[in-house]
């Protein structure tokens, strides 16, 4: 179940990067598309129909952010509970805890685009959370490996 | 792993997932339901009841409350819809066909179903039609399937801009061209030339009556023009007129009184709403990647201005004819969003009064009754709120009083952080739909009902009956 842990906390950092680089995508695709003359207001943002280079962008932005980023941080969570890291419930709960504000903000940026600062700003903690929690569950392994008896080392 | 920490393991994954799996079962809708036995219900006298315990009506049916019967009709149009690869035509075209009709007279269409897969239906978007002729598939008719056929029938008793679009599928079938315009003109017109611009986004192109770019307006220098806009699309637009005057005449289909004239104001128009227009020709109507000439040598285009129109002080006042202070019914409609569950699908819902759909009010009048209406959205994103059956006046927007002329609405853009209060009659007795016409956020759960007392329907939602 460490092995466990420790990829699911792999993968939650990696989303994060995927997270970064699809909003990237979207907003420079954005960009260009207006520069070459598409028109966007709140009925074009709107509607499913608008189409340019890195649309599909905000789309991976908005599904993996609100649908498997907080799976992925509630699995390792369950994870923890029977992982026996020392402070893995900890950093797991802190891992889905910033999650969840992340996905808040996200939302609520769209009112408040102040918001939008912070949620970058965060995008980083919970990338750093995560990598702890990944780096934490190598240290227990390592130690599991050091005190396995003699013929029995990987059964663990 | 010892036996103690695996217990408190199973113990700490249970106290996680529990509640989880109590809140996702407890979210699943049933396969079929009448929208009546759904909701909390709010009389509006400040007593609510409990979800799951539905308004038993009984009393009339939706069916009964149909349209003039036996009298012949003054408009009679076919609209035969078809679903292709590119998207949906009536009478193979898309917009379909503009139904025009003078005020007073009565309006029967035909919807016939050549090849919709999903079955469809048509709304008469700010018409206070009859309950029975409302179109929404589930609650006042069934979808119409393939090879079958619906009439409706009803008295055009205001003279404005309105439009129609499927209530079936509609986040789906709206975007995809199953709509067109209807237009009410006082007998004898308007006393203006008379133009339509139905705005629509086709595959992320911006449309004026189904064509892109600049569409074109006969006019003489001088010539008063009135351009009907029409937001078929799911968020506000902005319409501006760069280099001359213009005047907002007309909002939601009813004419706005004393209507100052404007220099570069962007006038919004949100999802579903209209706004006519009154220009001198020569202009232009600027509609954001879409553009109206009205005449000759039209003045060059210019970006939006930064300054909007704000209806709260445009006009002068006049007689609402609704008497707010005496309203007998009072209700809250707060916009929110949290996560949940929706029908078992995990996400960020959105939530009316605290609750996700289902469990969302259920607004009950009766007839006669004034009616209050405090809408405030806090959920991060603003919406275009449409109540069927009515048209709402605005009272005041965050506390400010409107103080322009009256302002009616059928489609009111609610911002975030924006609270409105509105007022109407019910006088339309049925069970109305009162939902977001961002049409993808009703299909998030932002749709209530407003019912009348001692109505009830036989249709139910679920089946073939997919409303929004």
């Amino acid at each position: 179940m460490k092995s466990v842990y420790r990829v699911l906390a792999y993968l939650v950092a990696l989303e994060v990067v995927v997270q970064a680089a699809a909003i990237a995508f979207a907003v420079a695709g954005l960009g260009a598309w207006i520069s070459q003359g598409g028109v966007l207001d709140a009925a074009a943002m709107e509607s499913e129909s608008t189409e340019f280079t890195g649309v599909a962008g905000f789309m991976v932005h908005g599904i993996n952010g609100q649908m498997i980023l907080p799976l992925i941080a509630l699995l390792l969570l369950l994870s923890s509970f029977f992982a026996g890291i020392p402070g893995g419930v900890l950093w797991a709960g802190l891992v889905l805890l910033t999650v969840v504000v992340q996905v808040l903000l996200g939302i609520f940026g769209h009112g408040a685009p102040v918001l939008g600062l912070l949620h970058g700003a965060v995008a980083l903690v919970l990338f750093s959370l995560a990598v702890v929690a990944a780096r934490r569950s190598e240290t227990a392994l390592r130690a599991a490996d050091d005190v396995v008896a003699p013929g029995t080392a990987g059964v663990a | 792993m010892p036996a103690r920490r695996l217990l408190a393991a199973l113990l700490a994954t249970g106290v996680v997932l529990v509640p989880l799996a109590w809140l996702w079962q407890a979210s699943l809708l049933p396969a079929t339901y009448a929208v009546t036995d759904m909701g909390i219900p709010d009389d509006g006298r400040g007593s609510t009841g409990h979800a799951g315990h539905g308004v038993h009506a009984g009393g009339r049916s939706v069916e009964t409350l149909t349209g003039p019967v036996g009298e012949p009709a003054d408009v009679d149009v076919e609209l035969v819809v078809r679903e292709g690869p590119a998207g949906y035509t009536l009478n193979g075209t898309s917009p379909g066909p503009v139904i025009r009709a003078e005020l007073g007279q009565l309006v029967q269409v035909r919807l016939v179903n050549e090849s919709v897969a999903d079955g469809t239906t048509l709304h008469w978007h700010g018409v206070d039609v009859p309950n029975a002729e409302d179109g929404v598939a589930g609650v006042t008719q069934d979808a119409v399937p393939v090879g079958g056929s619906h009439t409706y029938r009803f008295r055009v008793n205001r003279a404005g801009t309105f439009w129609y679009h499927s209530h079936q599928v509609s986040h789906e079938q709206v975007r995809r061209g199953l709509l067109g315009a209807l237009v009410v003109t006082p007998p004898g017109g308007v006393g203006t030339r008379d133009e339509l611009a139905l705005v629509h986004l086709y595959d992320g192109t911006r449309t004026v009556n189904g064509r892109g770019g600049e569409t074109h307006v006969d006019a003489v220098d001088g010539e008063r023009v009135r351009v009907r806009v029409i937001n078929t699309d799911n968020a506000p637009m902005s319409a501006w007129v760069p280099g001359s005057p213009v005047r907002v005449v007309a909002v939601d289909g009813t004419d706005v009184h004393e209507p100052g004239e404007l220099r570069d104001v962007a006038v919004e128009i949100t999802g579903g709403a209209r706004a006519d227009l009154e220009v001198v020709a020569p202009a232009r109507v600027e509609l954001g990647g879409a553009a109206v000439l009205v005449g000759e040598r039209v003045p060059a285009p210019a970006p939006r201005p930064v300054a909007e129109l704000d209806l709260l002080t445009y006009g002068t006042p006049a007689p609402l004819g609704v008497d707010p202070a005496a309203a007998s019914r009072s209700f809250r409609y707060v916009i929110g969003r949290s996560p949940g569950f929706l029908d078992g699908v995990p996400g960020m819902w959105w939530t009316i009064n605290g609750h996700t759909y289902p469990d969302v009010p259920m607004f009950t009048v009766a007839e006669g009754d004034v009616v209050r209406m405090r809408l405030e959205n806090r959920s991060g994103d603003g919406h275009p709120m449409h109540l069927h059956g009515h048209h709402a006046v605005v009272l005041s927007r965050d506390g400010v009083p409107a103080t322009g002329s009256p302002w009616w609405v059928d489609t009111l853009q609610v911002g975030d952080g924006e609270t409105y209060e509105i007022a109407f009659v019910a006088d339309n007795p049925g069970v109305w739909t009162d939902h977001c016409h961002n049409l993808p956020h009703a299909v998030e759960g932002l749709l209530a009902h407003l019912m009348y007392e001692g109505v009830s329907t036989p249709y139910r939602v679920g089946g073939p009956n997919t409303p929004e």
